[in-house]
């Protein structure tokens, strides 16, 4: 691999000049022979398919890097700190934690495995348009181009410090010519191949058999030693490297070509050709979460698939967020007879998906700096008497605590059992991202809420979103990864929940976790007792609130991840007058057309005679 | 259109010169054409421009303006164009002339387009009626106080600060007195990027390892924003953090003219300290998620990030008099 041709290459010159005896050159021509393993070396080095050898960025002047300077301590230096060592104070708080700018180990690059990024083009476009999924936000409308470009002059004259992007002997840019090779179009014998390469190539040992990231997902490390997870192919916008343009599969044709460095993350440069690498990448984009679910089989993708991926929508992107666009009316439909028993029914189709943001829940103590359920997908379908729900959301890992807790489930104050917060600063190794991993495990979760008397809300009044509050309560719904459904009444954020007994009528159809995704199925009756439970009425706009444990993380009481307000309305069936009325308007417009023309030709005979 | 965005702040007077701009461009061309000996019809002048407003309307503004709203635009513009095709009785019967041309059909192309015409207006009406009959279930509005009026006192660790009368504590100068004046002069630069005044010098850098008084309690405050808020409200507190996109009020920017450069410290510090659950009705307290910061941090960690929210966006707190 390139990085081994770089450091090999690094190491003989090395040698090579602190060591003038001739002795010293047998030993290091025989060392850098056993290295090579036979293979030339050097500046020979065979340049990969797709690449070429590119130019040295220029050296910024000393007037750019002081005015870089003062943008650096301005904007930049709150994250990546004073020596750019990536600790600045929201360092601890923060995973993936901010780059360590001292090695010059950048992860997104168009240059070989080992080399240093293009400034104008890689770094700078990471600036500008920032690392989705992570903390680094867009700068570009907020910077100008000058102001981004002399950050990095001075980010990588001052702050780097192993590495310089002048030094011609170590140094060199072997360069993907992204733009000069032509992409192979996105057929379903290109994503087919695709589906079996990342089989070949062994993507899916990390990245899952779906591509959910759920592979190895738990003993994966960076440079730093940090905890590291693998990208889920399904969340296109959280992509480090999508540069604002998630459904663009020239994004992942350079990643999967350079490879990330500092990461386990390899360049596929050497042994995959640029066609097999556009397979790839046409497989991993038809992944991305489309309009219509699709499934995939665990990775096993036949024709239909193939095609079914081929021609899937993208999802169009809120470019506020570069995220999904949120809708926040959760539509029910009416289907007659029994509702679906498993996410395979038909009837599902008539179902929109809806696109459930989910947040860390930082409003109180223990606030989630590091959520790991970002998403969340529902369906709904209802009939005379009950309605049930199609939770379906990524989580790399199934978790189950293996020990009984403390606490009783209705519980929500749990500081006095040592569930608490990541306190502020606590240096690197006490930091969420050295602690990521070697939490205590509890159990995955769902729940959602509806306030119990949404009839008597006055309107846009309601009840707090979290777990409601004194004036009015709400109807809480808890699933657990150990199989148990709870039917709570929540009075406050702070406030043990009551429990109701209509958990009795509340059945989980299913749940299954299976590569990297839960999926839930949860049926309950329109009516309870109207006192205590929610109760659903078709044609209304009832707020309803998600909530989403992930145990691997020690998600657990009031740590968790959180929706905003969500409404769900179950749609009544079509009701008779839309059937009379616009024949009527249509029968209407014809009446009136007539006069009109007859009126315009009596006024054209009129004139004729005169 | 990514390559020419619309910048918070500007957007209204981008739109009008914007709009300004193409109409001006098209009478250019109408009049060009009319020389060239090709005149545009004053019927499908009118209905192009119109139409062309609505386009920039839907198409162009983002976040995209309810249609409610776009109706009212869309009803101002008609009128506009009405009043520009009936100017005078010559114009408006050379607006009238096409429509009277169909109605009349003298030509077999006329006889066509009048045929096509009087099916398709019953279809379209009646096709309106059967989409107008769907239920249909858009979000609903519902319009939020973004600022509230405040209450007249705030009590937060025990301690009850008078909103007309409470300063912050550590805006001090070098003698360690209030002083408002000497804090403005060291925040950032308010042109674009806003950028610290001198990097080199610890009177305007909070990283000055000498950096003191004012200075030094702004790096303090910003340490304090930067494991706390910028989940929320952003690294350019913009109201664009990392999770911006779950919540439903979205965050405040910070940096655009209408938010806090509009409120004094006091009420920043009300509503920092209180949060989202102590805002009043008309604020929607139970759909915001902003923390009671009360709950997490102390009164001087509190005056202190309020201090680094206005020197990092470079604006002054607003004063009573």
């Amino acid at each position: 691999m390139l990085y081994e041709a770089y450091m090999r290459n690094k190491m003989s010159k090395m040698k090579l000049t602190h060591q003038n005896g001739g002795e010293g050159f047998v030993l290091v021509l025989g060392l850098s022979l056993i290295l090579s393993g036979g293979v030339a070396w050097g500046q020979d080095e065979e340049i990969p398919e797709g690449f070429k050898m590119g130019a040295r960025p220029a050296k910024p002047s000393a007037e750019q890097i002081e005015a870089g300077k003062r943008v650096y301590f301005t904007k930049c230096v709150w994250c990546h700190g004073v020596k750019g060592e990536g600790d600045g104070p929201s360092a601890d708080r923060l995973w993936p934690r901010p780059r360590n700018f001292t090695q010059g180990t950048f992860k997104i690059r168009h240059t070989a495995s080992g080399e240093l990024p293009l400034i104008d083009v890689d770094l700078f476009q990471t600036v500008t348009h920032g690392l989705p999924g992570s903390a680094m936000p867009s700068w570009e409308g907020i910077l100008t181009e000058q102001q981004r470009k002399d950050a990095l002059a001075f980010v990588t004259t001052q702050l780097v410090q192993d590495r310089d992007w002048q030094d011609e002997e170590f140094e060199s840019f072997t360069v993907l010519q992204l733009d000069q090779i032509k992409p192979v179009e996105s057929t379903p014998e290109s994503i087919k191949a695709g589906s079996e390469l990342v089989v070949k190539n062994k993507c899916i040992e990390c990245h899952g058999l779906e591509g959910r990231g759920d592979g190895n997902a738990f003993n994966l490390k960076d440079d730093w030693g940090f905890p590291i997870q693998p990208a889920d192919w399904h969340k296109c916008w959280n992509f480090r490297g999508s540069r604002q343009d998630a459904y663009n599969k020239k994004n992942i044709f350079r990643t999967f070509s350079t490879g990330l460095n500092g990461t386990p993350m390899p360049s596929f440069a050497d042994n995959t050709t640029i066609e097999e690498r556009w397979n790839i990448a046409n497989y991993v984009n038809s992944l991305c979460e489309r309009k219509d679910e699709i499934n995939i089989n665990g990775g096993k993708v036949s024709d239909e698939i193939a095609t079914a991926l081929s021609k899937g929508q993208p999802l169009p992107i809120d470019p506020m967020t570069d995220k999904p666009k949120s809708n926040f009316v959760v539509p029910s439909k009416y289907v007659e007879g029994e509702l679906p028993t498993d996410e395979h029914d038909e009837r599902w189709k008539i179902a929109p998906r809806r696109w459930i943001a989910m947040g860390g829940q930082i409003t109180h103590k223990p606030r989630n700096f590091v959520n790991r359920i970002d998403d969340i997908w529902v369906q709904s379908l209802y009939n005379d008497t009950h309605i049930t729900f199609l939770f379906q959301w990524d989580d790399r890992t199934k978790s189950m605590q293996e020990e009984e807790v403390d606490w009783d489930p209705t519980e929500v104050n749990l500081a006095d059992y040592g569930v608490e917060e990541q306190p502020p600063v606590t240096g690197e190794a006490g930091s969420i991202a050295a602690r990521q991993n070697k939490y205590t495990v509890y159990n995955d979760g769902l729940a959602f809420q509806f306030p119990i008397k949404w009839q008597e809300l006055p309107f846009p009044r309601k009840p707090r979103y979290f777990w409601g509050d004194e004036k009015f309560s709400v109807d809480l719904t808890k699933w657990t990864a150990d199989g148990t459904i709870q039917a709570y009444e929540g009075t406050g954020w702070d406030q043990d929940f009551n429990e109701r007994d209509f958990a009795e009528q509340l059945e989980v159809k299913k749940a299954e976790w299976k590569n990297g995704r839960w999926t839930l199925l949860i049926q309950r009756p329109l009516k309870g007792d109207y006192d205590e439970d929610a109760e659903l009425v078709p044609g209304n706009y009832i707020p309803m609130v998600f909530f989403g444990w992930d145990g691997h993380n020690c998600d657990v009481g009031r740590k968790m991840a959180v929706s905003a307000f969500y409404y769900l309305v179950m749609e009544p069936q079509i009701p008779k007058e839309a059937y009379i009325y616009p024949v009527l308007m249509a029968i209407g417009m014809v009446g009136i057309e007539g006069w009109v023309l007859t009126r315009r030709s009596n006024r054209r005979k009129g004139k004729v005679i005169t | 259109m990514t390559w020419l965005k619309l910048v918070e702040g500007y957007m209204p007077i981008q739109m009008i010169s914007e709009l300004a701009i193409c109409i001006l461009f098209f009478s250019m061309v109408n009049y060009a054409l009319g020389k060239a000996g090709a005149k545009v019809p004053k019927f499908w002048a009118g209905v192009f421009v119109w139409l062309f407003i609505q386009a920039y309307l839907k198409f162009r503004i983002y976040p995209p303006i309810p249609f409610s709203v776009r109706a009212i635009y869309g009803t101002v513009s008609f009128c506009g164009v009405f009043m520009w095709v009936s100017g005078s009785q010559a114009e408006w019967d050379e607006f009238k002339r096409p429509i009277l041309n169909v109605m009349d059909a003298q030509t077999p192309m006329l006889k066509a387009i009048r045929t096509v015409a009087l099916i398709a207006l019953p279809l379209a009406l009646g096709g309106y009626g059967w989409n107008s009959f769907q239920p249909s279930f858009e979000e609903p509005i519902e319009l939020r106080t973004v600022h509230p009026a405040p209450p007249a006192t705030t009590k937060v660790h025990g301690k009850t600060f008078v909103l007309q009368t409470s300063q912050n504590p550590f805006r001090v100068n070098k003698e360690g007195k209030y002083d408002q004046k000497y804090s403005d002069e060291r925040i950032v630069v308010q042109d674009m990027g806003r950028l610290m005044k001198d990097v080199n010098s610890p009177d305007f850098n909070p990283w000055d390892p000498n950096a003191e008084g004012y200075t030094k309690y702004v790096r303090e405050g910003g340490e304090i924003f930067f494991q706390n808020c910028n989940f929320c409200d952003g690294d350019n507190l913009n109201g664009r953090g990392l999770w911006a996109y779950a919540f439903n009020p979205i965050p405040a920017n910070f940096t655009d003219a209408g938010t806090i450069a509009q409120l004094q410290e006091t009420f920043v510090f009300w509503r920092v300290s209180q949060g989202g659950i102590g805002l009043p009705p008309e604020g929607f307290p139970w759909a915001s998620v902003m923390p009671p910061w009360k709950q997490h941090l102390t009164t001087d960690e509190i005056w202190k990030v309020v201090m680094f929210e206005y020197w990092h966006t470079g604006y002054y707190p607003r004063t009573w008099d």
